[in-house]
């Protein structure tokens, strides 16, 4: 909730039902963009690519650096002496491949419960009229506003009191739930623009409700879960303060967050090891970010798009 | 009297004895037991292994108990989360930490004191001062120190400054070699407090509680640290990081820094690293006077016995002759065992020695509540004045100001 | 090594475990469901619970409670010295002594601590109104430079041409990149002496800037993180809307002779609102409450640069003032509220969602 996690998207009408046929709405006729308009807009797009790259090869920098130096006047990205060794130390000496593990294990099932559970909530809010409907909608719009320090410490006791300290199992359940309000309102919005003559005319063949469900509106959607699982995904993947409160003072089980903040001392930061750790633990979200771009860049609807 | 009696007396004294020397040792539990130890010590300095590896010798001597060591991140984050657990119901068995803790920790009453539970009297008194309150000890000294001196590269400095004229005279030097004289961390109130003692000043009152941050002593100090500063002593802005990497790549010909890194400056410096007092101010003729403290166990409020004595057992184990000198090889850390303190180890080496001539004037870091407010008044001020946003009048009355507006948030 | 290879097999049980426990409740939750809703009640609406009873329950245990418990504690005075069991509601503390009357009552018996949110200093000097007025000044620059920085970049990127996909994935990575290395990396470029910023700024001739010890320069410093970080998060999300709008538009427009800026104003801009409003909502929710920017850059934690959020964690965890934290967090959670329904209200964004 604190984290300025990534929005779903969901293709919006046309270029779903039209397929390519919104290609001519995709790419708006230019024939008139002169070379040197081309030029500039190359430009451009290329200075705020080095813009948004640039503090990244800075952490690459200083983990290629051999030693602790932080800091140095040089601006080369790579230096002079660089060499991976940051990244060994890190790999042999810390327990940085366990923390990987334990952060993949917790995401992973925190995006399928979270998934699983938005899907089938948002189904009933996309689908059906019922009291308490709207007033339910807009509580799944306020618990965004919350700020993540209001719930540490009773969360923490609600924890402790059930066993939940010490286990993925409270963390997962944590992270799902409160990533469920952000996807009901994702996947809601992309149910609202299935076509309600589909289900009907399954019904009328006799198919149950939940089976309509099953084959018809779940793979329909499969952008836009997608989308959910990949928001869950980062949630789960960067989240830190929950973390350190649920998962406590069990190092078996730390997440790479909670690892890496190890590295950070009050004084003292080994700045060499801690940015190898941040670079390795960057790429994974980065691939699943590039692959499911396309998903990302087809549109989104926030429940508020008609066609 | 009659022989019954002088029977019954004699048996009753038996008795007696034998209950008493049994009342000084608890027996020690013999089932598998846990205890949760956390602590804030670093992986860089070798510390938070030294910790491990204690728990783990006294494991190998006693196989039924098993630690489970943490470091919840780092000193602010114990803090928190300790005081999180307590609140909860459920803490660590042992703490591990610095002694400005036993301030918030005896005011919301989640720690014990330790007078009963351990002979105090084998500890170095400077480091039992600083976790004395209300005429108790909250906390069993492991190392003695914590504090502030002046580290200097040998090759660039063959004296180091006795006092600050020198240091003057010497910084013009340096600077035509282009070589910054002084670094240290200016970020941090924790290095103004050293200055304000050399000036003659200090945070607190006779009764320990009430602030007195606007004195002419501290707007001497702000004035001081603001020449250095313009007269290009040390960096228009440093922080604990570019302070630490300056010195450690030659850039910088001396450091303020604490007693903590002697291990890595030795480590990369050899020979050519010196310690000593940070340089007696020459107007007053008083040397800096940093807060010392050390590390110390804290034992949670609410233990069952059993766990209890494990806990205490543990204490003397870690502070024992053989364990403090261990930690002075592998920590250079001073130890706060007297009889440690007197070893030859530490009066012949060269550093441990610089480093307890500087411990010897320095004053025990308050452990009240109220030095909080002291330090979240000392902060934004003093970093107004090196930034030129205020005189230093009126940051020590800004100080004053907020630290007394503090006092009554304490609630 | 060893802790990971004998941490693989207890760690795939855990996970299956745990989504086996929640199957389980599940289960059972919905059973409940169904016997009390179907059975008793005989509800209409009966499958529409059962789909969202899991979710309900879920936030209800993980929100509302914890949402309750610190309604409950912002009535009370705990802080250090009246820690846990020993915090007292202050009616209690009232009735001990002569308790005020009337609304003297109400704001000091009552609800001290939200009155003193506003009276008493929220950090250890500033008050309320100044650390309101930035955290909404911080809201406005960053909506704003988002809106705009996502605006032009989807502008430039909606046409055809080569390295599209390139420019968009690497315009993305800010947003990939786990925030907190984010927000260090930058702070790190902030470093008088070994950042990026001052590195080009004295190589240029100019004078380096105090970008930690500086008030203004530390806002600065936050707004350019912040800015960084959340345009990709537009950029996409505008780019999706434009993308979606029928090309049959623009060519009505050129043959009448609009030029591009009224074509983008009057085409683009309206059919990208329903889009637009929302993600505005959102973002600036987001940034209200974003606490990672704000408190990190501020490494030498300038009052001048705290926001909300960040004087409330500071206020419940370093000054220990949990009763007066509670109160304070409350304070902020109705004043985003009621902007958000406000805005919503004024440009009718539910009324498309909620029909």
């Amino acid at each position: 909730m604190t984290s300025l996690s990534p929005a779903a998207a969901t293709p919006s009408a046309p270029a779903r039902a039209g397929g390519q046929a919104g290609a001519g709405a995709f790419f708006r006729a230019r024939r008139g963009d002169s070379p040197i308009k081309r030029l500039v807009i190359h430009l451009t797009l290329t200075l705020c690519c080095v813009a948004t790259i640039y503090p990244l090869l800075r952490v690459l920098s200083v983990s290629l650096r051999p030693g602790d130096r932080l800091l140095s006047t040089s601006l080369r990205i790579i230096p002079p002496d660089a060499s991976f060794g940051n990244y060994q130390e890190l790999l042999a000496d810390t327990d940085f491949l366990l923390w990987v593990w334990n952060s993949l294990m917790i995401t992973v099932g925190t995006a399928i419960v979270g998934v699983a559970l938005a899907s089938t909530s948002a189904y009933a809010f996309s689908r059906w009229r019922f009291p308490g409907r709207n007033a339910g909608l807009i509580f799944l719009l306020t618990t965004q506003m919350i700020p993540a320090a209001m719930l540490m410490v009773p969360l923490y006791m609600l924890a402790l009191r059930n066993d939940l300290i010490g286990s993925y199992r409270g963390l997962i359940i944590t992270y799902s739930v409160t990533a469920v309000p952000f996807s009901i309102w994702i996947l809601k919005g992309y149910y609202d623009t299935i076509p309600r003559e589909l289900e009907e005319a399954a019904l009328i063949d006799g198919a149950g409700r939940m089976a309509t469900f099953w084959r018809i509106i779940l793979p329909l959607s499969t952008p836009s879960l997608a989308i959910v699982f990949l928001f869950n995904f980062t949630q789960a993947w960067n989240e830190y303060l929950f973390a350190r409160i649920i998962l406590g003072s069990t190092k078996e089980i730390w997440t790479w967050t909670l690892g890496l903040q190890t590295l950070q001392q009050q004084f003292r930061t080994e700045w060499g090891m801690f940015s190898a750790g941040a670079i390795l633990v960057t790429i994974p979200v980065v691939i699943l970010f590039l692959y499911s771009s396309k998903y990302l860049i087809s549109g989104l609807t926030l429940g508020s798009v008609k066609g | 009297m009659k022989p019954r009696t002088m029977w019954t007396v004699l048996s009753l004294l038996v008795v007696g004895a034998i209950a008493l020397t049994g009342c000084g040792q608890a027996a020690l539990p013999t089932g598998p037991i846990t205890i949760q130890l956390w602590h804030q010590e670093g992986e860089a300095e070798n510390a938070a292994q030294y910790v491990q590896a204690l728990a783990d010798a006294y494991t190998a001597e006693h196989p039924n108990v098993t630690f489970e060591v943490t470091n919840p991140g780092d000193t602010e984050l114990l803090r928190q989360d300790f005081q999180t657990a307590a609140l909860a119901g459920s803490p660590p068995d042992l703490l591990w930490t610095v002694n400005d803790h036993a301030g918030p920790f005896t005011t919301a009453e989640i720690i014990v004191p330790v007078d009963d539970l351990v002979d105090l009297g084998q500890y170095a008194d400077s480091a039992l001062a600083a976790v004395e309150l209300n005429g108790q000890h909250w906390g069993v000294p492991i190392s003695n120190g914590n504090h502030l001196m002046l580290y200097y590269n040998k090759d660039l400095v063959p004296t180091p400054p006795a006092d600050t004229d020198e240091l003057l005279a010497m910084a013009d030097d340096l600077k035509a070699q282009g070589v910054t004289p002084l670094v240290y961390n200016q970020t941090e109130p924790f290095w103004l407090v050293p200055w304000l003692g050399g000036f003659g000043g200090k945070v607190f009152a006779e009764d320990g509680v009430t602030p007195t941050l606007n004195t002419p002593e501290m707007v001497a100090t702000l004035a001081w640290l603001k020449q250095l500063k313009d007269d290009g002593i040390v960096p228009p802005e440093s922080d604990y990081n570019g302070a630490d990497t300056l010195f450690k790549e030659g850039q910088a010909a001396m450091i303020v820094n604490g007693d903590w890194t002697l291990g890595a400056y030795e480590e990369l410096f050899g020979d050519k690293l010196g310690v000593a007092r940070i340089p007696t101010v020459s107007s007053t003729g008083t040397p800096p006077a940093p807060f010392t403290s050390g590390k110390f166990f804290m034992v949670p409020a609410g233990l069952d016995e059993d766990t209890q004595a494990v806990v205490v057992d543990f204490m003397e184990f870690a502070t024992n002759q053989a364990n403090q000198l261990n930690m002075v090889s592998v920590l250079s850390r001073l130890p706060a065992l007297k009889t440690a303190l007197a070893d030859d180890s530490i009066t012949s080496d060269p550093y441990l020695a610089g480093s307890a001539d500087q411990m010897v004037v320095g004053s025990p870091m308050p452990t009240v509540v109220e030095m909080r407010c002291n330090w979240d008044s000392m902060k934004p001020e003093m970093l107004a004045v090196l930034a030129g946003d205020k005189t230093a009048e009126d940051a020590a009355a800004a100080m004053q100001s907020a630290a007394d507006a503090c006092l009554l948030t304490l609630e | 090594m060893d802790r990971l290879l004998a941490q693989l097999f207890p760690s795939l049980t855990e996970t299956v475990g745990t989504i086996l426990f929640i199957i389980v409740v599940t289960a059972l939750i919905e059973l409940i469901v169904y016997l009390v809703l179907g059975r008793i009640f005989k509800s209409r609406h009966l499958l529409v619970w059962m789909l969202i009873a899991p979710a309900t329950v879920g936030l209800a245990i993980l929100i509302v409670y914890p949402l309750l418990w610190e309604m409950r504690l912002s009535l009370t005075n705990m802080s250090l010295r009246r820690f846990g069991d020993k915090a007292q509601y202050f009616w209690v503390v009232c009735a001990a002594g002569e308790a005020p009357q009337g609304l003297a009552w109400l704001t000091e018996c009552l609800f001290k601590n939200f009155v003193d949110v506003f009276r008493l200093p929220v950090l250890k000097q500033v008050t309320f109104l100044p650390v309101f007025l930035r955290t909404v000044a911080w809201t406005g620059f960053n909506v704003v430079l988002h809106v705009a920085g996502g605006m032009g970049l989807a502008l430039l990127l909606n046409r055809p041409m080569r390295g599209r996909g390139i420019y968009r994935a690497l315009l993305i990575l800010p947003w990939a990149i786990p925030q907190v290395i984010a927000v260090l990396a930058w702070r790190g470029e902030f470093h008088y002496e070994y950042g990026y910023f001052n590195i080009i700024l004295t190589q240029l001739g100019l004078a380096p800037v105090e970008w930690l010890s500086n008030p203004l320069a530390n806002f600065g410093a936050m707004v350019a993180t912040n800015v960084w970080l959340g345009v990709p998060f537009m950029m996409v999300i505008l780019l999706g809307a434009m993308q979606s709008i029928s090309g049959e538009y623009y060519e009505a427009a050129e043959i009448d002779g609009a030029g591009g800026y009224q074509q983008w104003r009057h085409i683009t801009l309206p059919l990208i609102q329903p889009v637009l409003t929302p993600a505005i909502v959102l973002g600036t929710i987001w940034t209200f409450n974003n606490f990672n920017v704000p408190f990190f850059i501020n490494q030498n934690e300038l009052e001048t640069s705290d926001i909300l959020v960040t004087a409330l964690f500071r206020a419940a965890f370093e000054y220990n003032r949990y009763g007066f934290a509670a109160a304070f967090a409350f304070v902020i959670f109705v004043l985003l509220l009621a902007y958000v329904l406000i805005y919503i209200a004024l440009t009718g964004t539910l009324k498309e969602s909620t029909r």
